[in-house]
């Protein structure tokens, strides 16, 4: 329970202190393709040490929200602000580089590369992997691959990965390439986590230890925001639920006052 | 000198050219997944630079070629002028034709760019003297060994090698180098890549411009042996000969490239052009081409990942970590 300032009576220890303020915040997004609003006037925000589970039908929005935060998709209205900067015209890299950092629904790891590999490479592009630092300051890219290498082997013991260090993306199982998208975000010190149903893939009885993996990763002072449609897994994992449904939120709240609501139900229905 | 020696040294003097392309290639395409289907007119930029520096002051229509910008550039200024040719018109071209697009259109793109190019150096014959193309290229070390390369095969063969080996060592350090595996991360997965913190369409530039450099020196080396350089030398099917190459080869492999390039370019298009004529004129140079094809499919049936495939690289171990028994080299 680190870092927490004051936590709310009526709230479990597992949730995060009301008071602490929200590392990302959106206000009003919106995201169009061709005339099609797939989101619309959507708020959010996530505090440090959150779980915060979007859950709603297919088609509600979910991915392309995920993506105006993270900038793959373009953003029609809305201001989205990390920290205190706001982030709303940078490029994905740049996010990146400011700690929003994601998955995706589709896995993406790099398929021809060692899991390792995968690692390594994610914690570069700020310093360190610019062709300029490769020439020029071989010593310090020599020194920054030891930490690096340290930093990656660590992350793979904690997720049980390290048999896999040496195997390419494309002879991982599904649940593996997960890990390994969620492994790669770690590399870069993130502040915001955006997973994109993490679960898909993952194997049912390994499903339980990414969830602790994942409350573990938020204790230490991330905010995590998961699309996620199994509602078992949402109710162990997150704090605050928000249920879009046709682009837009139609309810937000704890697990089980949301689940309860009978417009969310009716959403789920049709 | 003898026919047979002539004839040995120039074709290694190609095998050098051809690895650089080859180099060039497997830099953009191999670790990149840049597909530069408009390969050789960056290279063609850096043969018509080298020969408009080492031709000397143009003389204008009167002459019996014309061509911009003559001048007479010493060693090692003609090579480097090849080089920034192929690397600027890499640069201009890559602004517009690496926009984020799909891969596939970028590659039609960068085709058409050959296309056009070849239509306006051919027609436009005050810039490097239309179809017609220029000749007596020279040489930049003629005043100590002659006025031509050709005079001076042996000599000319070490230092395409010289420069070859340097040129190729440089792109394989890079390419093993962190920024070449950020290239193989953008070549893997571009959103993934961008999401986390790699800058795309910077890494795309710079692979390219670089590629067009190397591209560039590849047909300085080459106008300066063959004294002449043409439309007719550089159609886009020329591109193709150094992608069967690659992919014969292995791509992102550069020992299989050097491989590749022996065997496709070399073996394969030259060795037959000094063969006796068979048949009806010209049947010897179109079988030339089925071959090529023939290499390439053959390669997709039975060795899709080419002659030696892309290595593994082994993840380093850091210390105190436990060693978990390596797992099973396999092919997907
Ligand atoms: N690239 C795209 N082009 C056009 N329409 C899209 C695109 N991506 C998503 N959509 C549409 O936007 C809506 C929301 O999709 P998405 O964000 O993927 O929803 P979810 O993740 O909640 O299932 C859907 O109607 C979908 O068809
Ligand atoms: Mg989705």
């Amino acid at each position: 329970m680190a870092g927490q300032l004051a936590v709310d009576a009526s709230s479990s220890p597992e949730t995060p202190a009301v008071g602490s303020p929200p590392v990302l915040v959106a206000k009003g997004v919106g995201v169009g393709y061709g005339g099609v609003r797939a989101v619309d006037d959507v708020s959010i925000s996530i505090s440090k040490g959150e779980v915060v589970g979007i859950i709603g039908p297919n088609g509600a929005g979910k991915s392309s929200l995920l993506g105006a935060l993270g900038g793959q998709v373009k953003r029609t209205q809305g201001v989205i602000t990390l920290g205190d900067r706001d982030i709303s015209s940078l490029m994905p890299h740049d996010r990146a580089r400011l700690g929003l950092v994601r998955t995706f629904q589709t896995t993406s790891e790099f398929a021809r590369m060692t899991v390792y590999e995968n690692l390594v490479t994610a914690a570069e592009g700020d310093r360190g992997a610019s062709l300029r630092s490769v020439v020029l300051h071989p010593r310090q890219t020599a020194q920054r691959e030891l930490e690096l290498r340290a930093r990656a082997w660590s992350i793979m013991e904690r997720f049980e990965m390290t048999h896999t260090a040496d195997l390419y993306g494309r002879e991982l199982s599904g649940g593996q390439r997960r890990l390994v998208e969620i492994m790669r975000c770690l590399m870069r010190h993130p502040r915001v986590l955006l997973l994109d149903e993490p679960m898909v893939g993952v194997a049912p009885h390994l499903t339980g230890k990414l969830i602790d993996d994942l409350r573990g990763i938020a204790q230490e002072g991330l905010g995590i925001l998961i699309v996620e449609h199994a509602l078992e897994v949402v109710r162990k994992l997150c704090d605050r639920v928000v249920v879009m449904a046709f682009g837009k939120v139609i309810a937000a709240g704890e697990f089980e006052e949301v689940v309860r609501d009978p417009v969310v139900q009716a959403a789920y229905l049709s | 000198m003898g026919a047979w020696a002539f004839y040995i040294t120039t074709l290694l003097v190609y095998f050098a050219v051809d690895v650089l392309s080859a180099f060039s290639l497997n830099l953009q395409f191999g670790y990149a997944g840049v597909v530069n289907f408009g390969f050789i007119v960056f290279q063609a930029a850096g043969a018509y630079a080298a020969a408009v520096v080492v031709l000397g002051p143009s003389g204008g229509v009167a002459s019996f070629q014309q061509y911009v910008f003559g001048a007479r550039l010493p060693f090692p200024l003609d090579l480097l002028v090849a080089a920034a040719a192929g690397a600027l018109l890499s640069f201009v071209v890559g602004l517009f034709a690496l926009r984020r697009m799909r891969r596939d259109y970028q590659a039609a793109v960068l085709l058409i760019v050959s296309l056009i190019a070849l239509q306006v150096v051919s027609a436009d014959v005050p810039l490097f003297n239309g179809s017609n193309g220029l000749t007596g290229v020279t040489w930049p070390f003629g005043e100590f060994f002659g006025a031509t390369a050709t005079g001076q095969p042996w000599l000319y063969l070490i230092y395409s090698l010289v420069i070859c080996a340097v040129v190729c060592g440089g792109v394989w350090w890079l390419s093993r180098s962190p920024w070449g595996r950020s290239l193989r991360a953008m070549r893997d997965h571009e959103d993934a890549a961008s999401a986390m913190g790699l800058n795309i369409t910077s890494l795309r530039l710079q692979v390219f411009v670089l590629g067009g450099a190397v591209a560039g020196l590849s047909g300085g080396l080459l106008v300066e042996y063959i004294g002449a350089w043409s439309p007719g030398a550089w159609g886009y099917a020329e591109t193709f000969v150094i992608f069967t190459a690659i992919f014969v080869g292995g791509v992102g492999n550069y020992r299989g490239v050097m491989i590749g390039t022996l065997l496709v370019p070399i073996i394969f298009l030259e060795i037959p052009r000094f063969l006796p004529a068979i048949g009806y004129p010209g049947l010897t140079d179109s079988l030339e081409w089925v071959v090529v094809g023939l290499a390439w499919m053959l390669c997709l049936l039975f060795r899709p990942r080419g002659i030696l495939p892309e290595r593994r690289l082994r993840a380093p171990r850091a210390e105190g970590v436990a060693l978990d028994p390596a797992p099973a080299e396999g092919g997907a």
